[in-house]
């Protein structure tokens, strides 16, 4: 790293300033009244306006400062127990995602071939007319399951999956797979709950799995994790990188890719061998604790340290420790833990040795639901029946992947496979295929076999830029979405400036779809006030008081919830799970040997930064602005013996693709590993700022399914790499 | 807590800085760029450090969130020929464009190196000395700094600077193993107004560790008493110069605006 940050990133962009882009938006009378009303702004329409961050997907609570109609500055909403005052770069740099010089502000028509990027501004009017009757053509020639619908993690995706269903389709693509499926299936066999919370206050020992909380930020845990280290809680830490948590970590274990799995059973065999489990507990709430001891007899630290290359002393110690510190202790089950295609074992593996030592109840919490059915919400009349196979093998081929997590990337396998059937139209909303999935040639020949895509999105991102029709989302700063419990309180998404151009809600958006594909019966709300009145019915409070302080109080539940039952299917915490067994699959945590790149080729590992979140922020001037230039990492060892220096253009080639980006030689790095950071890479001209900038990791990876969870085994790409 | 001292009775503003807490975010590099409308092309606020250290897989960390030092005696401030600079007696340093003549006296007296000078900006584009403020119209007004505000991990904490030095030294004294046994700014270069502790020895973090505690003020000042005469001169035919060029551009850029809206 250079000794200050490069002038040369700044002088890239040159000139522009923040304060000019953003210039010259007055709050038109309708957001502008209301906040005056609620006392959120003054008479020149000045103050701030409570509301949600969409950065990431831990939604801070922010208060927008409002000048003169116009976002000047956000802050963190201390009464938001996810930012508690505080917001991460991303959340800082939010302003710019809305008054991004490239957001596309009116519906738009392709007219010339599809990836040319010709199109042609419409009406709303016209654009929906055309999509519905799009789509109607595709559901009365093939019928409902022809179309495909896919969107990432959002609060307005309730009515996107409303539409969904009432369209009748049972093909929806999800990041989840892509992302976190091992982990929450892995919890929901042996807790049966997706995610239990995680409670830091008295915590003594945590062991991260690869959970990289200083650059993957969620704010509130990330600060809860720095304030940890004033209570001298012990710190370990496992990735094959020295990242900057790594950093803060007490021990950091450079760990062999692919065999997080083993180290875990060797924790599990150390403690059930020398009987530093919680006896008392494990008898009373769990089931199959003989059938886990004979499972990880043969795990010893000893066998665990060739594979992991973690000296066994060391694990011997951790177990030990991690024992002692019970029940302040905590196996932190990770986040984006789809790596391998064992990774669903390592989840279940991580989630029993938390249940082993009894820290139930004290680190690991029932999760705070975010499906508060204090609520209201529009009428639904019943969906239409579904008899159509799932295209992405739910359950006929992965009979434990839930419904709701879906296999993203067996989908798009199976539309090029046409098995069991063909599709002809895709609809996205809010979400970026061609860069999320492995193998983008593939996902692009995927687009090819389409006769319609239609895509919702604030930017011309690189799954905009194939579509056929383009309707423009207002950006969560100009939108309400539907609301979100948190705790005790439900917080609101609200307007704190009119949506700029012809840019519209998605709440607006899939009303107006549903009504033109005659399914209005679903879509019973005016609009999205309407739709946020409706919710807050049964509460007895107004949406002007919920505007003016941002959440509305939830009533305490009337049942005291007994901590000590779990939604399995033998009401206890499950070692040994029979719905494993019955599907055929390890029914205890066993060890699954993962393929080893050789010696030629490395493992590609990717990861987050702190500036960036996914594929959509790259554009983003004040974050390009901070970030550093994404490279490809390999320790000097490597780059010695092929002969690369610091900063040379490499080509790094896996089975599917291959991409040329710069090196950067460090040390914080396993010399059989090269890293790069996903999302950039972008392919599309409508960026203006984050177009041509580093590689696309999504270009190399390979498509690998975990059988069990449905997870994309993300660092199971190996490649290789010489001089570009 | 990121404010120790109740802001409206703070005698002496100031920061501490901890490297421990900091995990290099830029969090507080983005708010200060949105809240002071600093163009794209440069920064208030930059990331100093040796970064990685060590050899695989023995590694530590050393970065800072590296900007002015507000110093009790700020070189700057006695380097400036036509006093663009002021020490507030409540801490900030401050910078007025509308004064500068674009000398760069600042640059080559501020034992931080600090002050940093827009060589793409002519002398009429003010300001053209680009430096941390210590967000005074924030704090004058009851806030807190802006980096301060949103740090997500308190790295960085604001108060009074007797009550920062004090809680840095405990913190030091209930965490020996955690850090370097000092408190940078206490004494450097006659006390600064920016406090930082830290796990890596100051260096790594790129912080000017041969700088004494006699300030480099008293030095400049010594300096000045020869050269003043002349920079003053020189200073009026700049200054001039200067007022007549930036009449010049606002009238051009009035000229602009007009037609701009004309074309809307």
């Amino acid at each position: 790293m250079s000794n200050t940050l490069s002038r040369r990133d700044f002088l890239k962009i040159g000139g522009v300033t923040a304060g000019a882009l953003a210039l010259g938006q007055f709050v038109p009378p309708k957001v502008a009244e209301a906040a005056r009303s609620s006392g959120t702004l003054d008479a020149t329409n000045s103050g701030y306006i409570p509301t949600m961050c969409e950065m990431c997907v831990w939604r801070c609570g922010v208060l927008a400062k409002v000048e003169n109609g116009r976002v000047v500055k956000l802050e963190g909403n201390p009464q938001h127990p996810h930012s508690k005052g505080k917001l991460c770069p991303r959340g800082q740099s939010g302003l710019m995602n809305t008054y991004d010089q490239d957001r596309v502000l009116s519906p738009l028509v392709r007219v010339g071939k599809r990836g040319e990027g010709k199109f042609r501004k419409v009406s709303w009017d016209e654009a929906l007319d055309y999509v519905a009757k799009k789509m109607l053509e595709i559901k009365d020639k093939y019928g409902p399951e022809a179309m495909v619908f896919s969107s990432t993690h959002n609060l307005s995706q309730v009515q996107f999956e409303n539409l969904l269903n009432a369209f009748g389709s049972p093909n929806y693509g999800t990041q989840r797979s892509l992302c976190f499926n091992a982990m929450i299936v892995g919890n929901l066999l042996t807790y049966g709950m997706e995610e239990p919370g995680r409670d830091y206050s008295k915590l003594k020992y945590l062991i991260l799995t690869g959970r990289n909380l200083a650059e993957a930020i969620s704010t509130s845990e990330t600060g809860d994790l720095i304030k940890s280290m004033d209570r001298k809680t012990k710190i370990v830490y496992l990735d094959p990188r020295f990242t900057k948590t790594a950093a803060k970590a007490d021990e950091w274990c450079p760990i062999r890719p692919g065999t997080d799995l083993a180290f875990h059973l060797a924790l599990l065999n150390v403690i059930i061998t020398e009987k530093r489990y919680n006896a008392s507990f494990v008898s009373r709430y769990t089931v199959g604790f003989d059938q886990l001891k004979a499972s990880v007899k043969s795990y010893t630290p000893e066998w665990a340290a060739n594979i992991t290359e973690i000296p066994a002393d060391t694990i011997r110690r951790i177990a030990r420790e991690f024992a002692d510190a019970a029940p302040y202790a905590l196996a932190h089950n990770g986040w984006r833990t789809s790596n391998f295609v064992n990774s669903f074992q390592t989840a279940r593996a991580i989630a029993i040795l938390n249940a082993l030592v009894g820290n139930w109840g004290k680190t690991l919490v029932p999760a705070a639901g975010e499906g508060s059915s204090a609520l209201g919400a529009p009428p639904q009349p019943p969906y239409p029946r579904i008899s159509a196979l799932r295209l992405d093998g739910v359950p006929w081929k992965y009979p434990l992947v839930p419904f709701k997590l879906g296999v993203f990337q067996e989908l798009r396998n199976n539309i090029l496979t046409e098995d069991p059937y063909k599709v002809h139209g895709w609809l996205i909303s809010r979400q970026n295929p061609i860069q999320s999935l492995p193998d983008r040639k593939r996902t692009l020949k995927a687009f090819g076999e389409m006769d319609f895509i239609v895509v919702v999105d604030i930017f011309l991102n690189d799954t905009a830029w194939f579509a056929d029709v383009v309707l423009p989302e207002a950006s969560y700063l100009e939108r309400y979405d539907p609301m979100l419990p948190v705790g005790d309180k439900a917080f609101l998404r609200q307007p704190v400036i009119e949506p700029q151009g012809e840019a519209k809600s998605a709440l607006w958006i899939y009303k107006q779809l549903g009504e033109r594909l005659g399914l209005g019966d679903f879509f019973q709300y005016e609009d999205e006030e309407d739709y946020i009145r409706q919710q807050l019915a049964p509460l007895g409070i107004s949406l002007e008081e919920v505007k003016a302080q941002g959440y509305a109080p939830l009533p305490a539940s009337e049942e005291e919830e007994n901590p000590y039952q779990w939604n399995t299917a033998s009401g206890k915490i499950e070692l040994y799970s029979e719905t494993l067994a019955n599907s055929g699959f390890d029914a205890c945590p066993t060890w699954q040997e993962p393929p080893y790149p050789s010696a030629e080729q490395f493992y590609l590992l990717t990861g987050k930064v702190g500036q960036h979140t996914q594929f959509a922020t790259q554009n983003n001037v004040l974050l390009h602005k901070y970030q550093d230039e994404p490279r490809l990492w390999m320790n000097p060892k490597a780059a010695r013996r092929l002969g690369l220096a610091d900063n040379d253009l490499v080509k790094v080639s896996s089975e599917v693709g291959a991409i040329k980006i710069a090196l950067q030689v460090t040390e914080a790095i396993r010399p059989d590993c090269v890293y790069m950071t996903p999302g950039f890479g972008h392919i599309s001209k409508g960026f203006t700022i984050g177009r041509g900038v580093g590689a696309s990791d999504s270009a190399l990876h390979v498509t690998y399914t975990d059988p069990v969870s449905g997870s994309q085994a993300l660092s199971q790409t190996f490649v290789t790499v010489e001089k570009a | 807590m990121t404010t120790l001292t109740d802001i409206s009775s703070i005698k002496k503003r100031a920061i501490l800085f901890d490297a421990t807490r900091c995990i290099d975010c830029r969090a507080c590099m983005v708010a200060c760029s949105v809240e002071n409308n600093v163009p794209n092309d440069v920064t208030r606020i930059w990331l100093a450090g040796d970064g990685v250290v060590g050899q695989y897989p023995d590694l530590d960390r050393a970065t800072m969130p590296y900007h002015c030092m507000h110093c009790e005696k700020p070189a700057c401030a006695s380097a400036c020929p036509v006093g663009a600079y002021t020490k507030r007696p409540d801490g900030p340093v401050i910078y007025d464009g509308d004064k500068c003549i674009g000398c760069r006296y600042c640059m080559n007296a501020c034992p931080f190196d600090v002050p940093h000078f827009e060589w793409d900006r002519g002398v009429d584009e003010h300001p053209i000395i680009i430096k941390c403020d210590l967000c005074s119209n924030r704090v004058d007004s009851g806030g807190e700094p802006a980096c301060v505000a949103t740090c997500p991990t308190d790295a960085l904490i604001f108060g009074d600077r007797d009550d920062l030095l004090k809680y840095a030294k405990e913190r030091i004294g209930n965490y020996p193993d955690r850090y370097v046994h000092e408190v940078y700014g206490e004494t450097e270069n006659g006390g600064t107004s920016y406090l930082i502790i830290s796990h890596v020895p100051f260096e790594q973090l790129g912080l000017p560790t041969n700088i004494g505690d006699e300030p480099v003020s008293e030095l400049s000042e010594k300096i000045m008493e020869v050269t003043l005469p002349f920079a003053v001169g020189w200073a009026a035919v700049l200054s001039g110069v200067t007022a007549g060029v930036r009449k010049y551009h606002q009238k051009q850029a009035a000229e602009s605006a007009e037609e701009t809206e004309k074309e809307a």
